[in-house]
């Protein structure tokens, strides 16, 4: 039977969490504090304290936010405001929105380049990719790619921009420097999320259609393998030698194996799991429920769910949602560093 | 040159309120009634899919495979046209059942990729049944016509649950 879902069982909840907070190593690399969920129906921003178990702030965003990624170094997060066709800028620090542009017909799937400071928006509607300067908040670049783009992933290089071109069944690759597309990969029937791995080897899309996930070589530009999962899964997060899919109408997230792409547990989450991202050093994945309205963590050594925390209505954080702690944070700071000289008078 | 400027104003002001309607964004609606009737009998009710004569917006359900996972059923409609569905989940011990539109014409229901589930929750000798839902609107791109935006897709949605819960409810309540 699967876990009843439609209360969130606070003191479950919290039980939950006190055994999730154990168990990090120190040799792992600092874990996100902090997920930015984008929650679709309520039109708002859930910042969730991940060492706390709990949303800390739910700020209001407008245009109906879905996509979202991350500066690399924490500060800002970047959202996707469909309905009013918006890129939204959220300081992340101040948990606030610092600037709005519009972008495109329909933006949807995003991505942050690591280095440059270009953020990569799917048009879903224009069936482009535009490229937006993070410190002058223009665009500054579009490339065609095929029919509706949704997922957009960079290489952790840098060097390589993909797009789910969910209604052309294909992925476009795009070399970053020239900003032009140098190929394309046929894939599984409308693929939506897109994932590369951390060496740039391999990436996989999920696809709606067709109830699997493609894995592409990268150098060789080629898709490489299928491998069956739930139903509707919607996007691919890579961990501990594992690949986590939520599968949408299935309500589970199918994890198999990266080396011998053998299924290895179908696990029951909230219902329709859509973004889905593993923490830096590997140890969880969280996964925003849109029906259950949660964002759930997923032991990745365990393969179980350890944390059920509730956060706005609809939830999609389709992207990149977990905050780096990036150079500027230190770990667990006090939460008042003097930001002026103590001599000022107090306001 | 002021006109332009205030009219330019007027259009600025408006602009919001035309684009709420626009962009790929699903829609959800979810009903819930509570029945003066054990769990068992209600999940008896609502839990085979091959008969939906509770609903008395549909006048015959015909279909395939019982309450397997993969069964299939064609609802028809009182006043015409038929909804084909797909039973995707099916869990008899939790007294839930979740099912999908495979076709439908959006002149019929105003949606699209639409899915949903019944639960009943036992309550003591009461039960509460919660119908959810998820769907995206009937016409796909920027700028629907009315019949096919997303207060459309919600408000025909809301319409079948209602009236649904409240006609199981007077079934199972004897009312």
């Amino acid at each position: 039977m699967p876990i009843r879902r439609s209360s969130p069982a606070l003191a479950l909840t919290l039980a939950l969490i006190a055994t999730s907070a154990a168990g990090t190593s120190a040799a792992d690399p600092a874990p996100p504090r902090e997920a930015f969920v984008t929650n679709q129906t309520a039109d708002s921003l859930s910042i969730v304290d991940l060492d706390a178990g709990k949303a800390a702030a739910e700020i209001k965003i407008g245009g109906k936010p879905a996509g979202i990624a991350m500066a690399p170094d924490g500060r800002f997060a970047y959202l996707t405001s469909p309905e009013s066709k918006e890129l939204v800028v959220v300081d992340a620090e101040k948990r606030a929105v610092a600037a709005r542009l519009q972008v495109g017909q329909g933006p949807l799937g995003i991505a942050v380049h690591p280095k440059n400071d270009r953020v990569y928006v799917a048009d879903w509607y224009e069936h482009k990719l535009y490229a937006v300067d993070a410190a002058t908040l223009k665009v500054v670049g579009s490339v065609e790619v095929g029919k509706s783009p949704s997922g957009v992933a960079v290489t952790a290089d840098g060097a390589r921009i993909l797009t789910a071109d969910r209604d052309s069944n294909q992925v476009s690759i795009i070399d970053s420097a020239s900003f032009t597309r140098t190929g394309t990969v046929a894939v599984g029937e409308r693929p939506f999320g897109v994932t590369v791995d951390a060496e740039g080897r391999r990436a996989y899309t999920a696809n709606v259609g067709s109830d699997d996930v493609s894995v592409i070589d990268l150098s060789a530009g080629k898709l490489i393998a299928t491998v069956k999962v739930g139903h509707r899964p919607y996007a691919v997060a890579l961990a501990g030698g594992h690949a986590f899919v939520t599968d949408q109408y299935g309500g589970t997230v199918t994890v198999f194996d990266l080396a011998s792409l053998a299924v290895v547990k179908t696990i029951e989450v909230g219902e329709y799991p859509e973004g889905i991202e593993a923490e830096p050093g590997g140890g969880s994945v969280y996964v925003a429920c849109w029906e259950a309205n949660t964002l759930e963590r997923i032991d990745t050594a365990t393969l179980a769910v350890t944390a059920r925390i509730p956060v706005g209505d609809g939830p999609r954080a389709f992207g990149r949602f977990l905050r780096p702690p990036g150079p500027l944070s230190l770990p667990k700071a006090p939460p008042s560093l003097p930001k002026a000289p103590p001599s000022l008078p107090k306001d | 040159m002021l006109r332009l400027v205030a009219s330019f104003l007027a259009l600025v002001c408006l602009w919001p309120l035309a684009a709420t309607a626009h962009g790929p964004t699903r829609q959800k609606v979810v009903e819930t009634v509570e029945i003066n009737a054990p769990a068992d009998e209600v999940w008896a009710v609502v839990g085979n899919f091959q008969d939906m004569s509770w609903h008395p917006a549909f006048k015959k359900t015909e279909g395939t495979g019982g309450n397997d996972v993969g069964a299939t059923r064609i609802l028809t409609l009182e006043g015409g046209g038929q909804i084909f569905e797909k039973l995707s989940k099916y869990n008899a011990e939790g007294k839930s059942l979740a099912y999908e539109i495979t076709e439908v014409d959006v002149k019929v229901v105003p949606v699209t990729n639409y899915s949903a589930s019944i639960t009943v929750t036992p309550d003591g000798d009461k039960s509460k049944v919660e119908w959810k839902s998820a769907f995206y609107r009937g016409y796909v791109n920027n700028d629907p016509p009315p019949e096919l935006s997303d207060e459309a897709a919600v408000k025909a949605i809301t319409g079948v649950f209602q009236s649904g819960l409240e006609a199981l409810k007077k079934k199972l309540e004897g009312g």
